[in-house]
């Protein structure tokens, strides 16, 4: 047991978590994770909505926009279009580039060039994107797939505009957010009284149970000192990463963040024991030393 | 010296100033070293709420709770009181890699179900062509 070594009553495996996935599409993971903490779960979470790092049009440069759109309502809308970004792991992201704005290693280039030369309405859409890497382009679900409506052009009406595309996360923008939405549910029959239902006469009748509903008794009695144990994800992407590696991807930025913490703490703590601190005294350094909590 | 030391501060172009360490001990805290209160900077509660229930899973920590104490900077604090038999410092670097643990442990495990192919693939086409 690599996490928990505290209680050694505990069969060994007894305190670890348990995933079972009920479904995977192109777009959907659908799964239950047991035998753990709300706190954890929601981290999962939380990290799957925001911390992900995918890529997304950051900068527009407009060279002709004659449509009815805004300059800054396109932009906005193109920054929007999901890319492909399975390549955003080995992308940079341009702050810690040695470029100063773009450069190969943390910028893909992509324009849209299109002009109505007929008499009838055009419709721009993300298929009209040009892209200057071929692993990133614009999220189609199927061959079919016409892409997303970016304007419509009437004749003689232009856009010819060059977008950059950046690595980045859903915490500074939304856009770079790899799911639309995490289904995220515990606890469906309300045993530990997390929800209070509003009702007029019979909650049974007013509140219909959800679909995980039969993945847990309903019968218990109320147990106050119960906790939430089973969570249940439904993760829907936006398609710019496949569902798993959504999942993956949130876990490896969560022990990043423990990661860089445990060698920050490490390194606050060596040069003293390195003898480098003339006090000599190793507990030094961990605080504001002496005369740091006098000023307290 | 004790700011140099431990808390590299820098300010920002609004002539704000920040600290630039990942973490910082704040003043107060006892002299025995059970006791601290850790500011976590660039942290929010996806890192502070599963860190301070790892650390709470700890028999020697008799007190952990973390905060967010103003929505636009950037950090967190955390404060752990121990028992005497080990510190906060301590409590903390064990909470960190039992948490790192778990992570490990819920990708391994992710992986052997999807290896196993031990769920339902659902045909996109399919799934729809029904519920039209």
């Amino acid at each position: 047991m690599a996490f928990n070594a505290y209680d050694s009553t505990l069969a060994p495996g007894a305190d670890e978590p348990q995933i079972h996935i009920r479904e995977i599409t192109d777009d959907v993971l659908d799964f239950v994770l047991s035998n753990t903490d709300l706190s954890v779960a929601n981290s999962l979470r939380r990290a799957m909505i925001a911390e992900v790092p995918t890529i997304a049009i950051d900068i527009v440069q407009i060279e002709s926009n004659t449509s009815v759109l805004a300059d800054e309502f396109l932009a906005h809308r193109l920054g929007m279009i999901p890319l492909q970004s399975i390549n955003a792991d080995r992308m940079k992201y341009t702050r810690d580039c040695s470029c100063i704005q773009a450069c190969e290693n943390c910028t893909v280039e992509l324009t849209l060039n299109v002009k109505c030369t007929e008499d009838r309405t055009l419709e721009v859409t993300s298929r009209d994107l040009m892209s200057s890497d071929p692993k990133v382009l614009p999220v189609l679900s199927d061959p079919d797939d016409q892409g997303i409506l970016i304007v419509k052009l009437r004749k003689g009406q232009e856009i010819k505009v060059n977008c950059l595309a950046k690595k980045g996360v859903a915490k500074e923008h939304a856009k770079w957010s790899p799911v639309s939405a995490i289904g995220f549910e515990y606890d469906p029959h309300n045993r530990l009284r997390h929800t209070h239902l509003w009702v007029e006469e019979d909650p049974a009748i007013e509140w219909p149970l959800s679909h995980n509903a039969v993945e847990e008794p309903s019968d218990a009695a109320y147990d106050y000192k119960a906790e939430p144990n089973r969570f249940y994800f439904r993760v829907e992407t936006v398609g710019s990463l496949p569902p798993e590696q959504v999942f993956t991807g949130a876990v490896r930025v969560l022990q990043d963040k423990l990661g860089t913490m445990q060698i920050k703490l490490k390194e606050d703590d060596e040069p003293e024991n390195n003898g480098f601190n003339a006090m000599g005294d190793p507990q030094d350094g961990i605080f504001n030393s002496q005369d740091g909590w006098n000023n307290f | 010296m004790a700011q140099a030391e431990n808390g590299a501060t820098g300010v920002t172009a609004d002539g704000l100033e920040v600290s630039t360490e990942k973490v910082e001990i704040l003043p107060g805290a006892s002299t025995d070293l059970t006791a601290m209160t850790f500011a976590i900077h660039n942290e929010d509660h996806t890192l502070g709420n599963a860190l301070r229930h790892c650390i709470m899973q700890n028999p020697d920590v008799e007190f952990c709770g973390y905060s967010v104490p103003h929505p636009s900077l950037q950090k967190i604090h955390l404060r752990i009181q121990t028992l005497t038999t080990t510190t906060a410092l301590d409590a903390l670097n064990k909470g960190l890699s039992d948490l790192y643990g778990m992570c490990e442990h819920m990708l391994t495990e992710f992986e052997d179900v999807m290896r196993n192919g031990d769920y339902q693939i659902v045909d996109d086409d399919e799934a729809t062509a029904t519920t039209s």
